[in-house]
């Protein structure tokens, strides 16, 4: 218990401040695998696929710079017939913010209310097949274009929403929901990709994601004391 | 705890229902060339030009040889048959050759600033057009399309006095792209 004398015209006050405990700058690095992504694979039957990691370090249990990478692709044949096929790697880095607060004579809790931003990037190649085009009025034969091995970077940012929950000693579940935005836009009229690794299918320039992962925090620090208490028994008398 | 559970089982639902991939195409697929009827009204101190009413129009496509530049004995449609009370024509251009010819066939009555009646019947003109033909990718689910651009236009003149070509982009934007006057 601190302990704060007051000396004001040779009276004594005593006021009680409580304890505050001190959140160490690093607290570990959170390792998770995104089982959404996985689950939506399954279900698409190879349509769309996506297979996605992260790292990220929790600073201050306040500051959550993150990494992800993942591998991602489709292959899609539209009721016209119309191909489209891609696979690609993808990387994002951000930050995530935890908006929990705590007391500051109460343990901060493990369970996490993030908000975060993303800047992600995918290089990869596409093909779309038999672009067909009829003339109704005039006749001729139909003419088919197929655009092979189209090579691209596109870039995008993310805002995030999420949770982190730990379930089990420094096992952590949680989810996130991202609204993705698309930096680097191509050309009206230019083959655009259906699908971006990472970004998802790109509908317009913007999309949505989910994400469910799992993960394991590891505490690195060899001093492992994640929530000292601190006492500090300083003693002001004030005039 | 059950909250939070409640909260991503809830959230994984929406999310999952609102990503379905929605296969139909909305955007416009139809590229069509427009034509705007215009009047030109000459007094001795004025000209005034107005947009015209057709009393009766027909269009049909003329199948050219690209070689001879001989017309080939080809029944196409009309694209419009005997259309009543018309004043802008929309015409589909050819996809894979670089000329499109209409046949055009005016029947109208037209009241000139002396207040005499002039009738036309059964005009025929024959107009050409030479452009360029585009391919313009729009999405997956809506594929390529042919747009334009207008070169060259030009015209007979049994009834249409001139034309002018005032947007040479043809595309899937319904605009007017060549004005005929009489």
């Amino acid at each position: 218990m601190l302990m704060v004398y007051s000396a004001q015209a040779q009276k004594l006050k005593i006021k009680a401040v409580p304890d505050s405990i001190k959140v160490p700058f690093f607290n570990g690095i959170f390792v998770q695998g995104d089982v959404a992504s996985v689950a939506s694979s399954f279900f698409s039957k190879g349509k769309t696929y996506s297979y996605e990691a992260n790292v990220q370090a929790d600073f201050k249990h306040k500051l959550f710079p993150v990494f992800e990478l993942g591998y991602a692709g489709a292959d899609k044949v539209t009721t016209d017939n119309v191909g489209f096929k891609t696979n690609g790697y993808f990387e994002r880095f951000g930050v995530d913010l935890n908006v929990l607060t705590h007391k500051k004579d109460s343990k901060p809790t493990t369970n996490l209310f993030l908000v975060g931003l993303r800047l992600g990037m995918s290089n990869f190649k596409y093909n779309i097949s038999n672009l067909t085009i009829t003339d109704d009025y005039w006749g001729g034969l139909p003419k088919t274009t197929n655009y092979n091995n189209i090579s691209t970077t596109k870039t995008w940012y993310e805002l995030a929403v999420g949770v982190r929950v730990e379930v089990w000693k420094n096992i952590f579940m949680g989810w996130t929901v991202r609204s993705k935005t698309l930096i680097t836009k191509d050309k009206d009229g230019d083959p655009t990709p259906w699908y971006i690794p990472g970004f998802g299918i790109n509908n317009t320039g913007s999309s949505l994601g989910i994400n469910y992962t799992i993960g394991y925090k590891f505490h690195l620090s060899a001093k492992k004391k994640p929530l000292d208490k601190v006492k500090q028994s300083t003693i002001v008398i004030t005039k | 705890m059950k909250k939070i559970q409640y909260i991503t089982l809830l959230l994984c639902l929406i999310v999952g229902f609102s990503c379905a991939v929605d296969e139909s195409c909305r955007t416009n697929r139809s590229v069509l060339m427009q034509f705007g009827l215009h009047h030109v009204n000459l007094t001795d101190t004025s000209r005034t030009v107005a947009a015209m009413t057709i009393d009766s129009l027909t269009v049909r496509g003329l199948v050219v040889d690209t070689l001879t530049g001989k017309y080939l004995n080809q029944n196409l449609d009309s694209v419009y048959k005997n259309l009543k009370s018309i004043s802008i024509i929309n015409v589909p251009l050819h996809k894979f050759e670089h000329m499109s010819v209409y046949e055009i066939t005016f029947n109208n009555k037209i009241i000139t600033g002396n207040k005499d009646t002039l009738k036309f019947i059964n005009r025929k003109d024959t107009l050409t057009i030479l452009h360029e033909n585009i391919d313009k990718y729009l999405s997956l689910e809506c594929g390529s399309i042919k747009i334009h651009s207008i070169d060259t236009a030009y015209t007979t003149h049994h009834f249409i006095d001139s034309i002018r070509i005032i947007n040479h982009k043809v595309n899937n934007i319904n605009l007017e792209n060549i004005q005929i006057y009489k």
